[in-house]
């Protein structure tokens, strides 16, 4: 017999991981276990209601490392459940109040912020900045108009993305 | 000075950058005396600081790659799957460095807890 399966569309920003795995632990006490996940939508199939604790990893990893990287979850009892372009997914029974963690002190939390960080600057459309003046010159004006609001709307999202993570870093750092 | 002194001030300085430690890094590079693979570091860490610390998966990963990249351990055996790791001498020098700072401040601590109870038990007289 197939199990029952359900979709839930939800969207989580990157400073918001520790939300999405509060929201995926409560449906697993549900009786609803994660299955696959895409962007913007979550799959899961019924079961008996259980404690898994959710944890997401944010790791740039090739394939080559990729053996080692779910080795190490998969020896300490986690389950791998596969990735979300560089979001891991590992979830692990436990005890109630028990909260089993990837990472155990604060100095690796923020690192992983920091990596996500580090992936936006790179990915950042600051060249378009470079090339648009260039651009703009030579394309019809509702057409410049329309790309450049959509890369003003896209610079936007991502300074509000730094912007958050440093804060999300700011609350971890302590003394 | 001689040439001596100063050869092993430039030693100390370069280790010195990456002191102090955290608690977590400490505990992997100490348990790394000898070679040990991924999990069994996680466990040995939990057994020699006595449940003080406890190394996550990702936590550890991070510090294998970290550690590994500025030279102060390295692979020693790859069966696939099972990565084990080894101090260089690099690490060994870094972790006794560590080791003598640590000494300092917990001479320092239970002397100033000495002294606070000295303290307060004359006040009572």
């Amino acid at each position: 017999m197939e199990k029952q399966t359900i979709t839930r569309y939800k969207w989580f920003w990157a400073w918001q991981d520790h939300k999405e795995e509060e929201w995926l632990q409560s449906m697993s006490l549900q009786g609803w276990h994660l299955v696959t996940m895409s962007i913007g939508f979550y799959k899961f199939e019924k079961g008996e209601p259980a404690n898994y604790v959710y944890r997401l990893d944010f790791n740039t990893n090739s394939s080559k490392n990729l053996i080692e990287y779910v080795g190490l979850f998969q020896d300490a009892g986690w389950e791998y459940l596969g990735r979300l372009s560089s979001w891991q997914y590992f979830r692990k029974l436990a005890a109630p109040g028990e909260e089993p963690e990837i990472f155990t002190d604060n100095e690796s939390k923020i690192a992983k912020y920091q990596r996500i960080i580090t992936f936006l600057v790179i990915l950042s459309p600051v060249y378009f900045v470079i090339f648009f003046p260039h651009m703009a010159d030579r394309v019809p004006l509702p057409f410049a108009i329309v790309v450049g609001a959509f890369y003003f709307t896209l610079m936007v999202i991502y300074s509000v993305a730094i912007v958050s993570l440093a804060r999300r870093i700011n609350q971890l750092k302590r003394l | 000075m001689s040439g001596v002194q100063v050869g092993n001030m430039a030693k100390n300085n370069n280790a010195s950058k990456y002191l102090p430690l955290t608690e977590s890094t400490y505990y992997i590079l100490l348990a790394l005396i000898e070679p040990l693979h991924g999990y069994a570091v996680m466990q040995k860490v939990e057994e020699i600081s006595e449940q003080t610390v406890t190394v996550g998966p990702g936590t550890l990963y991070g510090a294998f790659s970290t550690l590994e990249k500025e030279g102060l351990i390295v692979k020693v055996e790859d069966d696939g799957r099972r990565k084990s790791y080894s101090l260089t001498a690099k690490g060994l020098d870094v972790l006794f460095q560590q080791i003598d700072r640590l000494d300092i401040m917990a001479r320092s601590g239970r002397k100033a807890i000495d002294e606070f109870r000295e303290l307060n038990s004359n006040k009572k007289r």
